[in-house]
């Protein structure tokens, strides 16, 4: 089942295209991955899933994508709602200079998701463990976010994306800035993760969308040049640039 | 390595060379030009906080108190003479003197002596009837003696202090009746004409008063102006244009924001005049610049990354700016704020504009009385010939170089102390 439809997603910066017509079927439950060289438009795609190119004056987007037939490229959707639905993960571990208890609760404070302190310390606690955090952190709560290391701090910030409950986790190279053990137990989590959310990722590393993925986009200088199956891709892909790239002759 | 190639490397370790000689030279004259500066007034001014005494004794003989009550009440001291008790109390230094001469012992006091022996009575009610050792602020001229400012070997009618003086302050300062104190009425009084009264303490409640009130009008205008610019409005020309001309502001000559209050606060509104109020009003138009630029740098200091998380997380703008941009931003703002107030510290031109220039021989009590400022003072100090004057101004200026190092000290410590490290 589909969860996001995007139908000719074009993207402009000021009078520069970035995305050419662009239409992917996202579906639930599942995680999608989006490949493709530096500067090809798959994180300019993955930003206009929770209309953080709003952040960009000059950026227009123009297409639609719907999640639930929900249409996210309208002026009246309240951006507020469409983010505490569908969280994100940013390249760089960004926890906030706080503890990592008000981290995480963050969320769900703003969004008035807990009714008292005994509920939210169990959103904390839940968000912490599906995080995979919660042993390492759980005496130390009230220290602050930033003394964790990389991989720590990242998994934070999946706990303080989870902790809203989403139904999508958009994923913006979460691994780059981290050392493969670090890596190797994010990617874990992405597969506990995709029993209960929806997960798109951006990624430079194939092999990672080779483990973690079971749909893979192909982008290339602003268009999807090829979306199926991972399998498929990484194995016997229909076009001849997703060959060249995937078997590491460009990009 | 051939000669051509080992020239140009000489040559290039000697330019090296020569430039670190010519910063080492730079900030040598800088020390130095700082070193004279401050000894000339610390050299100048750290007898000023020493004050001089002259010790004598005074009779409180009731007869001349003119009280007739038995057991006189408090008021009775209140409302008794003390014109002649005081004048005897001068005059017993030197029985012999011809009555008509007797103006030459009482110039050797303040002329608040009258006040000094009824202060000291009211102070002590059981000394009525006695006789008993008081001390006497000495006037200006004996003061710049006892310190060694006043030559006196130059001819006597070029003296302040002529000779029958110097023989009397001789006499008392062998028996040990001059005394030089730490002078604490440099801080608790108000100005005075006469050099050995005057202090500090109306200038400096002014220059708090209208700290408080420039801190309190600039700091909640200049940040939430910082905010809005720097947050919420679009970017544009019209956007480009209010921050050319905030940072203009920051480069108007002071003198100007004097004119502005005269022309405005006081011609306009009517607002008291020589008050702390109005010289803060006039002040915080100079800070507040200061603040909007100090403010939106320390905005633009924080990481994109923490607004992406907090707007990823499904925060409002609103929200993202006031739970996480403003709050980190807050200690360079605040230290921003604190050099902002230290400038206006440091202000005259607005405040003699506006009429803190006044004489002001009370203390205020708020920000609507008549006051002066340190600066001012300073001004107003070095307007006067008085040895006694000089002292004090390099006084003055100790105490307000004191107080812009205290507040540089804060701005320091606030932006080191409270500053938050993000990864």
């Amino acid at each position: 089942m589909s969860k996001i439809i995007a139908e000719n997603v074009n993207v402009y910066y000021g009078s520069k295209q970035a995305l050419f017509d662009v239409s992917i079927n996202i579906a639930e439950k599942e995680v999608t991955a989006l490949i493709g060289p530096s500067g090809c438009g798959k994180s300019t795609f993955l930003r206009c899933l929770n209309r953080m190119n709003d952040v960009i004056d000059i950026c227009r987007v123009e297409g639609s994508i719907k999640m639930d037939d929900l249409e996210l490229n309208s002026r009246k959707l309240d951006v507020v709602r469409l983010r505490e639905n569908v969280g994100m993960v940013f390249q760089k571990p960004n926890p906030f200079p706080k503890t990592i208890y008000e981290n995480v609760a963050y969320g769900p404070t703003i969004h008035g998701i807990a009714q008292s302190k005994e509920e939210m310390d169990q959103i904390v606690e839940t968000s912490l463990k599906k995080a995979a955090l919660w042993n390492e952190v759980k005496d130390r709560l009230d220290e602050i976010g930033i003394g964790l290391s990389g991989g720590q701090q990242q998994r934070l910030c999946i706990a303080r994306a989870i902790s809203v409950s989403p139904e999508v986790i958009l994923m913006d190279e979460p691994c780059s800035a981290l050392d493969p053990i670090a890596t190797a137990q994010i990617e874990e989590l992405i597969d506990d993760l995709k029993k209960e959310v929806t997960i798109v990722i951006v990624t430079h590393s194939m092999s990672q969308a080779a483990r973690v993925s079971q749909k893979t986009g192909f982008f290339h200088l602003g268009k999807l040049i090829e979306f199926g199956s991972t399998e498929k891709i990484f194995k016997n892909p229909d076009n001849k640039q997703t060959q060249d790239y995937i078997t590491g002759r460009f990009g | 390595m051939n000669n051509f190639k080992k020239n140009l490397l000489k040559k290039r370790y000697n330019a090296e060379r020569r430039f670190q000689w010519y910063g080492k030279i730079a900030i040598g004259l800088a020390l130095t030009f700082l070193a004279v500066f401050m000894f000339q007034i610390f050299s100048k001014g750290y007898s000023a906080f020493q004050k001089t005494w002259i010790v004598t004794e005074v009779h409180y003989d009731k007869e001349l108190l003119l009280i007739d009550a038995e057991s006189p009440s408090k008021d009775d001291l209140e409302n008794a003479d003390y014109y002649d008790v005081a004048y005897k109390a001068m005059t017993s230094l030197d029985p012999g003197l011809p009555e008509e001469e007797d103006r030459q012992l009482i110039q050797m006091v303040s002329y608040k002596y009258e006040t000094e022996v009824k202060d000291l009575l009211l102070k002590n009610p059981d000394f009525l009837g006695k006789i008993v050792p008081i001390k006497l602020t000495a006037s200006d001229d004996v003061d710049q003696v006892h310190k060694g400012n006043y030559p006196r070997d130059i001819p006597e009618e070029n003296r302040r202090v002529n000779d029958y003086q110097l023989q009397i302050y001789d006499m008392l300062n062998e028996r040990g009746d001059i005394l030089s104190e730490f002078n604490i009425s440099f801080f608790t009084n108000p100005d005075s004409r006469e050099a050995e009264l005057a202090g500090i303490a109306s200038s400096f409640m002014g220059t708090v008063f209208s700290i408080l009130v420039c801190l309190a009008f600039s700091f909640p205008i200049a940040v939430l102006a910082a905010i809005y610019l720097e947050e919420f409005a679009p970017k544009n020309k019209f956007t480009d244009f209010i921050e050319v001309n905030i940072n203009n502001l920051a480069a108007v000559p002071s003198i100007v924001f004097g004119l502005l209050g005269l022309g405005v606060l006081l011609a306009v509104f009517n607002l008291p005049r020589s008050t702390p109020l109005v010289g803060g009003i006039a002040l915080s138009l100079m800070t507040l610049p200061t603040i909007i630029i100090a403010a939106r740098a320390s905005l633009k200091a924080v990481p994109p990354s923490i607004r992406e998380a907090a707007l990823a997380m499904g925060a409002s703008n609103m929200q993202t700016t006031m739970h996480h941009t403003v709050p980190l931003s807050m200690p360079g703002t605040l230290s921003g704020t604190i050099i902002g107030l230290a400038q206006a510290l440091g202000e005259t031109a607005p405040l003699i504009l506006i009429g803190m220039v006044a004489f002001v021989n009370t203390i205020p009590g708020t920000p609507v009385d008549p006051a002066a400022s340190l600066p001012v003072q300073i001004y107003i100090w070095s307007e006067s010939a008085e040895r006694g004057f000089v002292e004090k101004v390099s006084a003055c200026i100790m105490v307000l170089l004191a107080f812009l190092i205290l507040m540089n000290l804060a701005a320091q410590i606030v932006r080191h102390k409270f500053e938050k490290k993000w990864s």
